[in-house]
């Protein structure tokens, strides 16, 4: 046994489980968000949601992904094949990538990068080519002002995303997720929520609207310009796009949970779970999952003005502000922080 | 694959007309030298309420022209009218407008019964009036659903539906049917309320007061997004509005004060004390708030009725058979979405000479052609609310 592990440990081996590891985490991580979409948004609209496939309805995410798989994949004649086809993948693999950087328990994270955070940022950056791709291969004038649409949203928002970081960077003094959450350690009064709440609220309204999630779907605005960039997708393609969406909705809510509320840090030490700790990360995100769901469901979608303006005009002054506020306390009083 | 000369080809085919002109003449363009796109909107597309297809240039996301394309959705309701005979005509009025088919159903009776001697009996009248109620709750507490469903807000529909379907089922106990209800006869209506109906519809009546404050005012009326989607979207003056000759809503949010039931008051509608909701903004907004009073007065409406109905008969004697006097029938409803009229021409035969609807969602699609241009593109979807068409009733 104790040789298996050796092995394991080492290269090649390691990489290939690493990957193994996370794809398994990915793909089943949009079966069960599927699920967990449409259980809430059943209980929100007094409805009961999927009950009938397997105990309970679990096995709904089953079924559905069975049925994708045994769809057609159409393309419209006039499509460019090659950027039509490599757009999904070009949306799901940077989506799937930046799990490599998550710790997810004390001992647990694939890859501890010393620029982790500039990774995730330059990583999530590539999911906008992918939805201009789809946008631009299927050539139809839906997807065309979806990825439109799309390109302006998350270039725009990736500025409050960015700058809403600094101030985590700043007190941790280091770009190292690992580090990081172990700068949190102690308490839930140490998490960075508390210090930065401004940049906390920014980041994830901006993670939203990275995500492409209501109330800033407008790539996808599916009553005006019916599901915009992915409208001409079907089956496994389209299948791909909605893993790498809602692999994406799991990273922010994971990045989100990992910079300002601790990551795996239980919120007192007496529940301190050694490595069973990846508990309290896990129910962090599935929190920050559920809020994201809530919103979906209740609210109704902005316009690209408005939006543009809520992104450039409220969220990047309030973190200009708060970042200013926080290197100004950080030189008053060293010794604090 | 498609061989390059099928592929160009299918290319010229998809353009169309104002796009293969511009082609012709590429002079067409805006301050930056580029050129306006051209987008085909429907017919198959979730927020045309049934089928309508839009022809739209857009300049980025604003919209420089719109235009409607109707006839989807045809079924020559006018031309069958001519074949059938007078009370086989009602279950085709039925499917007009089918959000709000009891309406559809008086206004064909009434011009009908213009042209005859018949004394409708007074429970028959209110019955009518109490039936034309519901059904225009039926219609006006989905149309809030589906503008915001429109706004991209999906949930707010399936609490409205929760209504309808409730309604329907006080309809179905009643009529026989959930939605093409052929239940206003000539003469008066198919059968009398059921055993300890009016007390069922009065405790429905009474839940929906209380539940459409907290439901579909307090959860949509301020929410920041709906009121930035909706402020200032669509607006209109008064004058254009009765320059268009529209009727229902969209007049009565500029400030217009005109209903049929009020101003020429027809049935059991004498009888009855409401007040006629108007709005000053006349913007989607505005149309929102007339639809949430409208309700209100016919919760109101719908009470008085409970409360005095009349005893007696609900069929007048129109005879073994039905055949009106030679010459023109007329009838006026306010139905959901405006005026409702039916013109009759008698030739004193059992079957109609000619029978032409007038709809108001045919009129008040004009609307769009107006007002569209200039707009956001996803601005559409709230006009489309604040008109609120049904594709039957604009198609006939």
């Amino acid at each position: 046994m104790g040789t298996v592990l050796q092995y394991l440990d080492q290269e090649p081996f390691r990489f290939l489980l690493s990957v193994g590891a996370i794809l398994f985490l990915v793909l089943n991580l949009a079966a069960v968000f599927t699920m967990a979409e449409r259980k809430t948004s059943a209980y929100i609209q007094l409805r009961y949601g999927p009950n009938r496939v397997g105990p309970r309805g679990l096995l709904q995410p089953a079924a559905d992904v069975f049925k994708l798989f045994s769809k057609e994949n159409l393309s419209p004649s006039r499509a460019d094949l090659w950027i039509f086809l490599g757009a999904p993948i070009a949306m799901f693999i940077p989506a799937a990538l930046v799990w490599l950087v998550v710790p997810f328990a004390p001992n647990a994270v694939i890859a501890d990068l010393n620029v982790a955070i500039v990774f995730f940022i330059a990583v999530t950056s590539i999911g906008a080519l992918g939805l201009i791709m789809a946008g631009y291969g299927s050539r139809s004038t839906f997807s065309l002002l979806g990825a439109m649409r799309g390109a302006a949203q998350m270039i725009s928002y990736e500025v409050p995303l960015i700058l809403s970081l600094l101030g985590v960077i700043m007190l941790s003094g280091s770009l190292s997720l690992v580090d990081v959450v172990n700068a949190q350690g102690g308490g839930f009064w140490h998490w960075y929520f508390l210090p930065q709440l401004p940049m906390f609220i920014v980041f994830y309204i901006a993670g939203i609207a990275e995500a492409r999630r209501v109330p800033f779907d407008l790539p996808e605005g599916e009553s005006e310009i019916v599901g915009g960039f992915m409208v001409e997708y079907s089956g496994m393609t389209w299948g791909l796009i909605q893993a790498a969406e809602f692999a994406s909705m799991g990273l922010i809510s994971a990045i989100t949970a990992t910079l300002f509320l601790g990551g795996w840090q239980p919120p007192i030490e007496a529940l301190d779970f050694g490595n069973f700790n990846w508990i309290w990360f896990g129910l962090k995100t599935a929190l920050l999952v559920f809020t994201f769901q809530w919103i979906r469901w209740s609210l109704p979608r902005l316009r690209m003005d408005q939006l543009m303006d809520f992104g450039w005009k409220i969220l990047v002054p309030i973190c200009l502000i708060w970042l200013f506020v926080t290197a100004g306390l950080m030189l008053l009083f060293p010794s604090v922080f | 694959m498609l061989s390059e000369e099928r592929s160009k080809d299918i290319e010229t085919d998809a353009l169309s007309a104002p796009a293969a002109g511009r082609l012709a003449n590429p002079d067409v363009r805006d301050e930056f030298g580029l050129e306006t796109l051209d987008m085909s909107m429907g017919p198959q597309h979730p927020a045309m309420h049934g089928l309508l297809r839009l022809i739209l240039e857009l300049d980025g996301e604003t919209v420089v022209r719109c235009d409607p394309v109707m006839g989807y959705l045809h079924r020559s309701k006018e031309k069958i009218s001519e074949n059938r005979m007078y009370p086989a005509v009602i279950p085709i009025t039925d499917r007009i407008d089918y959000m709000n088919n009891m309406a559809m159903e008086y206004g064909y009776c009434l011009a009908v019964e213009s042209l005859m001697d018949v004394e409708i009996p007074p429970r028959a009248d209110a019955i009518r009036a109490l039936m034309n109620e519901f059904s225009r709750i039926m219609s006006h507490i989905p149309s809030i659903g589906f503008l915001l469903l429109e706004l991209g807000a999906f949930t707010p529909i399936l609490y409205a539906f929760r209504e309808r379907e409730r309604i329907q089922t006080i309809m179905e106990a009643v009529t026989g049917a959930r939605m093409m209800f052929h239940y206003i006869r000539i003469g008066g209506v198919k059968a009398d309320l059921p055993e300890g109906m009016p007390e069922e519809m009065w405790k429905y009546i009474e839940g929906l007061e209380e539940r459409l404050e907290p439901d579909f005012v307090d959860l949509i009326a301020g929410n920041e997004i709906f009121v930035a989607r909706t402020r200032g979207v669509g607006k209109m003056t008064q004058e254009k509005a009765v320059e268009m000759g529209l009727t229902g809503v969209p007049l009565r949010c500029t400030g217009v004060e005109f209903d049929v039931r009020k101003h020429y008051p027809y049935g059991w509608y004498k009888n009855l004390d409401f007040d006629v909701v108007t709005d000053e903004a006349g913007d989607v907004e505005a149309s929102y708030r007339c639809r949430i009073g409208e309700v209100k007065q016919s919760i109101r409406m719908i009470k008085q009725i409970l409360e005095n109905l009349p005893e007696g008969e609900v069929m007048g004697d129109t005879g073994r058979r039905i055949r009106p006097d030679e010459g023109d029938g007329f009838g006026r409803v306010e139905s959901a979405r405006g005026e409702y009229a039916v013109h009759i021409v008698s030739d004193g035969t059992d079957t109609p000479y000619r029978v032409h609807y007038r709809t108001p969602c045919t009129v008040n699609m004009q609307l769009l052609q107006e007002i569209v241009p200039g707009h956001y593109l996803p601005d559409i979807m709230p006009i489309m609310g604040l008109i609120d068409p049904v594709s039957g009733a604009w198609d006939k």
